[in-house]
């Protein structure tokens, strides 16, 4: 045994706090809830100078997806942490890692990937990497997830996969435990033992090529692969044997409890399974004979361990936070076919439970136990070989009174056509967004309220997934008055195209009478995800409008760095410490990048500047109604991961505007033209005035350590100002 | 063993349930308590709190289940039956059903100014002991936060010795030592307690349970889609979750700039007519006072001010 100390975490810090005694080279981060904390705590210590892991913030989960692979063939021990929609855009990248025979891990904390969006817990995206050729260990508590990120490491290293360690999502990510880490790094590192010697892309004294254009050869890459399975489920009992001495804690391919020669058998996936051991409790207290099974290890498949755990009882439940819809469930074929090979006459009971987040308690452990003892003497719901535990079915009678009537074109044009922008009259426009929950003085909706009043007549609108989205469609309820779609995070855009083509054709056809425009709303951080397809709205000219609140981070996950955020500014993943200073590059121009597009129409605006932005949404209007494409960028404060003054957003705007750090202007088709020069008016004040009132993502920036941060945003602002100023002056620019 | 738990269920767990909007500071103060047991009183336990998108303002709830070192952490979520339950705005008392589960001779803490009798008919609590504390005043005069003086009482609930907890405080927030201290100490003598004998028209209830919204599997439209116009927002109020502080409306003073307008952030809560505004509708307003701030100053005053007091408990 080597010493072990106290550690009170929660699944994500477990993640976390395993990465810095591992000692990683790099880790590749991109926020998705539920793991984006376990960055957030690696970035911490990076700032704190405890660890000195190369951690690159990516701008796609596919792009980090590559990140790690590119630290993975350079000879580097690379680590990731994901979720659900992160995991599955990773996708791609996935079969490639194992089939190159790249070891490294990365760590889900798993939850549902669906329409409509849910970001609790659910096994859809463990489910979907089951045959992409990693490694897959299961994490039901804190403790495991600590532990088998050590392990999963050492394996994967020793058969050249990589690997996978998955921990629910909310429940272990987030719950806090006390757990037991190793004592000493040191203990910890022997634990892993040194990377194995590799082929390695930075070797020029003995170059190879990696990743060949490969034909009928490919399968050779398979068979490979499948041996390195059976070579891990080898040597894995040699690692828990090895862990289990440095550190007394056990673990094994599958992990039984309860009776010994049960009637019932429960096989649960991680916290499902730990909540369904007071559930057996109860019930051998109670005199019956049952066991829960909880796999540690799903690739390899621990095929014999398996059997030799659930065999002999009459009925055995497989609980899944996941379906096939349509076809028995991944779980329970796969141990039916095991079973089916020893001539097994067990009955298999196939329940999908837990679906986006639902609890799973110790009560529906024994609901299903008992259903499995009774069983085929049970209810005709239950008697099904598949069936969902915890829906349900709602009251058909349930025939609600419309609370609002659609708006009708006239009543939302008003003022439209008059030269001056009469902000009394627009008062009176009925808003086509009411009653959200966001936080109070969050400025998302101070800026589409007011775009919105730019535009007349019928409108669709589409949003990126973002807190714009989730703090109006809330689950039966709706802010919306006007159609609406939430798709992806990344691909309103491309999205909107494909409506706007189907609204001209049917216009066309003469299916649709009616004159609609089409917005895309879209956070900052969705175009960051989402860049190439905004760029290919724009390089079609779509027409459609797409707007962008800005607020400098990904709020909506807790306030990591987007690249539009300051340089220096303080982000939950980009934290302020001896080590590091912040966000360590300068905020992405968004307006300029779309210009080289030469799309119809760009603009930015600001709610400091309301008639500006009212008259900007009519050029936007009048833009995509002659056919073309339009997007523009609004700055939107973010009281609460700022920490700035909920009262003071308009201020805040004003005085961004006016440190010209978000300049108002527009290009019509290359032509650049200023709305709002600051400097002209006299009122021009230094970004440091700005942040001031910005709160303390940015205050620290005033300190005089920071002076030479400050200087150098200031420098960069004026850079950009005085390149802005010089293109309006002249046209050919 | 010198610190005994104040009560265990059958799994050997003291539930102390935390009832609160986002922005109270009941996380915080729940990680803090988990702390102290773990490190200064070697217990084990859990603490898992409600999270999801909710936004600040949002109702909330964080569990901390303490048991002795040895008992088997089990289970996830939040605890469905606390002896102990801290109440950070009584508003949610009955939109929550807070009384559902609670265990006999519970304890309960409430940041109030009503009576602990006044308390106890509206949650309709079975047994047990009631404290009051008006924690908001207590963290303004001390210039401390909320979760203070509520977590103070649940320590005095928990029966954590008074010093070690201090201690942490003081370690924890060493710039706030003094506020957060002083938070504490009010706290203890600002206390309006006692003690309720089971009462039977007020019986122990269940837990609460998951809702389940007449909408299910039978009848939700193709995909999950909402109806609009049968299922818009605007009915709701999202006042409840605010803090009660919204801005009071002169219509003498308005000139009718409709600048507030350009600056709320749910513009459709000012109700206009005939190019004024007639009123607000508090239903919307979640306090801000984003208007306040740019309403202009007329002869009059101003028309949109900051209330002197909570409009709404």
């Amino acid at each position: 045994m080597v010493p072990q100390k106290s550690l009170i975490a929660n699944g994500n810090d477990a993640v976390a706090q395993a990465i810095v005694d591992i000692g990683y080279d790099g880790e590749g981060y991109y926020p998705i809830t539920p793991s984006s904390d376990a960055g957030e705590r690696v970035s911490e210590a990076l700032a704190a100078g405890k660890t000195d892991i190369n951690f690159v913030i990516g701008t796609s989960e596919l792009a980090v997806a590559g990140i790690i692979t590119g630290m993975a063939v350079a000879g580097g021990r690379a680590v990731d942490v994901t979720s659900a929609n992160g995991l599955l855009l990773k996708m791609e990248e996935l079969p490639c890692i194992s089939g190159l025979g790249l070891p490294l891990v990365m760590n889900i904390a798993t939850r549902d990937v669906s329409g409509p969006l849910n970001i609790k817990n659910g096994h859809s995206d463990l489910a979907a990497v089951l045959g992409v050729g990693w490694l897959i260990f299961l994490a039901p508590t804190v403790q495991a997830t600590y532990d088998l990120n050590l392990i999963a490491l050492k394996a994967a290293e020793a058969v050249s996969l990589p690997a996978f360690v998955a921990y629910d999502g909310f429940h272990t990510s987030h719950g806090v435990r006390r757990i037991n880490v190793f004592a000493n790094q040191e203990d910890a590192r022997a634990f892993v033992g040194k990377k194995p010697e590799m082929l390695n892309l930075l070797d020029v004294h003995h170059p190879h090529t990696f990743g060949p254009y490969m034909n009928d050869d490919l399968i050779n890459t398979k068979v490979q692969l499948d041996a390195k399975m059976r070579k891990a489920y080898e040597l894995l009992p040699g690692i828990f044997k090895e862990f289990e001495e440095l550190t007394g804690r056990h673990y094994s391919f599958v992990e039984s409890y309860g009776s010994e020669n049960p009637d019932a058998v429960l096989v649960a996936l991680n916290s499902a399974g730990e909540a369904a051991k007071v559930a057996v409790d109860d019930m051998i207290a109670d005199g019956k004979k049952v066991r829960v099974v909880i796999p540690t290890v799903l690739r390899p498949y621990p095929n014999d361990e398996f059997v030799d755990a659930v065999k002999g009882a009459k009925t055995i439940v497989v609980a899944e936070r996941v379906s096939q819809y349509g076809a028995g469930n991944y779980l329970a074929n796969e141990l039916g076919a095991s079973l089916q090979r020893i001539g097994s006459k067990s009955t298999i009971l196939s329940r999908v439970y837990g679906i986006g987040g639902l609890n799973y308690l110790p009560e529906d452990g024994v609901h299903m136990l008992t259903t499995a003892l009774a069983y085929p003497n049970v209810s005709e719901e239950e008697k099904k070989i598949h069936a969902y535990h915890g829906a349900w079915p709602g009251d058909p009678s349930y025939k609600p009174l419309p609370t609002i009537q659609p708006l009708t074109a006239e009543e939302t044009t008003l003022n439209a056509g008059e030269e001056r922008v009469n902000l009394r009259k627009l008062a009176e426009m009925p808003t086509r967004i009411e009653k959200h929950s966001a936080c109070p003085g969050c400025g998302i909706f101070t800026n589409l309220n007011l775009f919105l009043r730019g535009i007349d007549g019928h409108v669709v609108l589409l949003f990126n997934t973002g807190c714009g989205m989730v703090v109006t469609t809330g689950y039966p309820l709706t802010s919306f008055k006007v159609p609406y779609f939430h798709n992806l995070f990344h691909n309103g855009s491309s999205t909107a195209t494909g409506v706007v083509e189907m609204y001209h054709r049917f216009k066309k056809q003469g299916k649709i009478k009616d004159d609609i425009t089409f917005i895309v709303v879209s956070g900052d951080g969705g175009d960051d995800i989402g860049m190439d397809q905004v760029i290919g709205s724009a390089l079609r000219n779509d027409p459609f409008i797409m707007l962008e609140y800005d607020n400098k981070g990904y709020m909506n996950t807790g306030g990591q760095l987007c690249y539009t955020g300051f340089k220096g500014q303080r982000n939950s993943n980009a934290p302020i410490g001896p080590a590091l200073r912040g966000k360590k590059t300068h905020h992405k121009d968004v307006i300029e990048i779309l210009r080289g597009t030469e799309c119809s129409y760009l603009f930015q605006a600001a709610e400091s500047n309301a008639r500006d932005m009212i008259a900007k949404a009519r050029k936007a209007q009048a833009t995509v109604r002659a056919g073309g494409f339009a997007f523009g960028k609004v700055f939107s404060v973010c009281p609460l991961n700022w920490g700035a003054d909920e009262a003071k957003g308009n201020e805040i705007v004003e005085k961004v505007v006016d440190a010209c750090m978000h300049p108002l202007y527009e290009i019509e088709h290359g032509v650049t033209r200023l709305s709002y020069d600051p400097e002209e008016r006299g009122k021009k004040i230094p970004v440091s005035d700005a942040f001031r009132v910005m709160g303390r993502a940015f205050g620290h920036l005033l300190k005089p350590d920071n002076a030479d941060l400050l200087q150098e945003v200031q420098d960069e602002v004026d850079r950009r100002w005085e390149r802005l100023k010089a293109m309006s002056a002249a046209e050919i620019l | 063993m010198s610190y005994q738990l104040p009560a265990i269920d059958r799994l050997g767990f003291c539930n102390v349930f935390l009832s609160a909007i986002g922005g109270d500071g009941a996380n915080m103060s729940a990680k803090l308590l988990f702390k102290i047991a773990v490190t200064e009183l070697d217990l084990d336990g859990a603490y898992d709190a409600k999270y999801g998108s909710e936004k600040k303002g949002t109702a909330t709830d964080v569990s901390l289940r303490l048991c002795y070192k040895g008992t088997a952490v089990r289970t996830s979520g939040p605890t469905t039956t606390p002896h102990i339950l801290a109440i950070f705005r009584p508003g949610l008392i009955e939109t929550l059903q807070l009384n559902r589960g609670l265990q006999a001779n519970a304890t309960v803490i409430v940041n109030t100014t009503q009576t602990p009798d006044e308390i106890r008919d509206r949650l309709k609590m079975h047994s047990g002991r009631i404290v009051c504390v008006d924690a908001e005043t207590i963290a303004e005069e001390t210039g401390s936060r909320l979760n203070m003086p509520m977590m103070a009482l649940i320590c005095r609930a928990l029966r954590f010795p008074q010093e070690q907890v201090e201690a942490v405080i003081a370690k924890t927030w060493p710039y706030a030592k003094d506020a957060n201290l002083g938070a504490f100490k009010a706290a203890y003598d600002g206390v309006n307690e006692k003690e309720f004998a089971p009462r039977a028209d007020y019986p122990l209830l269940p837990p609460a349970l998951v809702a389940r919204g007449q909408i299910g599997y039978l009848n939700m439209l193709n995909g999950g889609a909402i109806d609009a116009m049968t299922h818009s927002t605007v009915n709701r109020n999202n006042q409840v979750a605010g803090y009660g502080f919204v801005p009071t409306f002169d219509p003498s003073a308005c000139t009718g700039c409709a600048v507030c307008m350009t600056v709320c952030s749910d513009p459709g809560g000012i109700v206009w007519k005939d190019g004024k505004v007639i009123g607000l509708d508090y239903a919307f307003c979640k306090g801000c006072m984003r208007c306040v701030e740019v309403c202009p100053q007329t002869k009059k005053g101003k028309a949109l001010n900051r209330p002197e007091i909570a409009q709404v408990a």
